[in-house]
């Protein structure tokens, strides 16, 4: 499969999941391209959609948490930034995603 | 309308073994619990991926492919309600399992 | 002027945001990118970025004595500035 095809299938599988979880894609298109081109990427490399800007370590568990759509392990922090950490997925009724800032972990559990 | 599919002979279905069965040519995985079946769709709610040889830690059935946790009895997936695994009524009748599918 | 470092992922949106963003302040600084390092050395960084009490995620930026997370311009700004 092409990168360009499995990128619009990644596209396809997960709009009907973070559509039920409250999200979409990012309105961004260019953002969306380039996030979803590294996702397809890691796939590719890997075999598993990783999210693009978390690392995965050597704990499987772990690594787990952060294959995209993470959105469920990670509810309480990306509800808090209306949108996923790497800024594919946001929340419904965001339309303009740039206003939007990126709020470490650490800070969003300290509120 | 439903349609109760035979699908496996009870005698084949070990417990707590996830079998993948097709009625009507659906992908469906049957577990047998004690006197119970459960019946819930062959796919995962994350990438399709078959939960058939997804690992089994009670009503637990983990994918095997990204770790994805579903309820057996629901089909629920644990970590967001909102998602889930279609599940399918099964019965046993004359030592087989039939799984109602809607028409 | 303060020592800035730039803990990144490749495939990072907000990590290429963030090394623009000190391009164009013309502050210096040193990136290096995670998913490039050997697995010891990611182990290193990663344990790094923990005793800062920061998970795993990019960009994972040092300004001075300070650390922050994710792109974030105020944040850099506030931090530059900081006596």
């Amino acid at each position: 499969m092409n990168a360009q095809a499995r990128k619009e299938a990644l596209r396809f599988l997960f709009t009907p999941i973070v559509d039920r979880l409250g999200y979409k894609f990012t309105p961004a298109e260019e953002d969306a391209d380039f996030l979803l081109e590294q996702v397809a990427g890691l796939e590719a490399q890997t075999g598993i959609p990783y999210c693009p800007c978390r690392a995965r370590t050597r704990d499987r568990a772990e690594n787990m948490r952060i294959v995209c759509p993470c959105i469920p392990f990670h509810r309480a922090h990306y509800d808090a930034m209306r949108r996923c950490w790497c800024g594919l997925f946001v929340h419904k009724d965001v339309t303009d995603p740039d206003k939007l800032r990126q709020i470490p972990e650490s800070k969003v559990e300290n509120r | 309308m439903e349609h109760a599919a035979e699908a496996i002979e009870l005698s084949k279905l070990a417990g707590g073994i996830p079998a993948a069965v097709f009625p009507l040519g659906l992908p469906v995985l049957l577990i047998r619990l004690g006197a119970e079946v459960f019946a819930l769709e062959n796919r995962c709610a994350h990438l399709g991926c078959p939960l058939a040889g997804g690992r089994l830690d009670g009503y637990l059935l983990q994918c095997p492919c990204h770790d994805w946790r579903f309820d057996i009895r629901d089909g629920r997936f644990i970590d967001a309600p909102e998602l889930a695994v279609k599940t399918y009524a099964a019965e046993i009748k004359d030592g087989k399992v039939f799984v109602r599918i809607p028409l | 002027m303060k020592k800035v470092t730039i803990y990144a992922l490749s495939t990072c949106l907000w990590c290429r945001k963030t090394k623009k963003y000190f391009e164009e302040k013309k502050v210096p600084f040193k990136a290096v990118d995670y998913d490039k390092q050997d697995e010891d050395s990611q182990e290193k960084m990663m344990e790094e970025m923990r005793a800062a009490g920061c998970s795993g995620s990019f960009p994972f930026i040092r300004i001075g004595s300070d650390c922050t997370q994710g792109y974030d311009p105020d944040e850099f700004e506030k931090l530059l500035n900081k006596q």
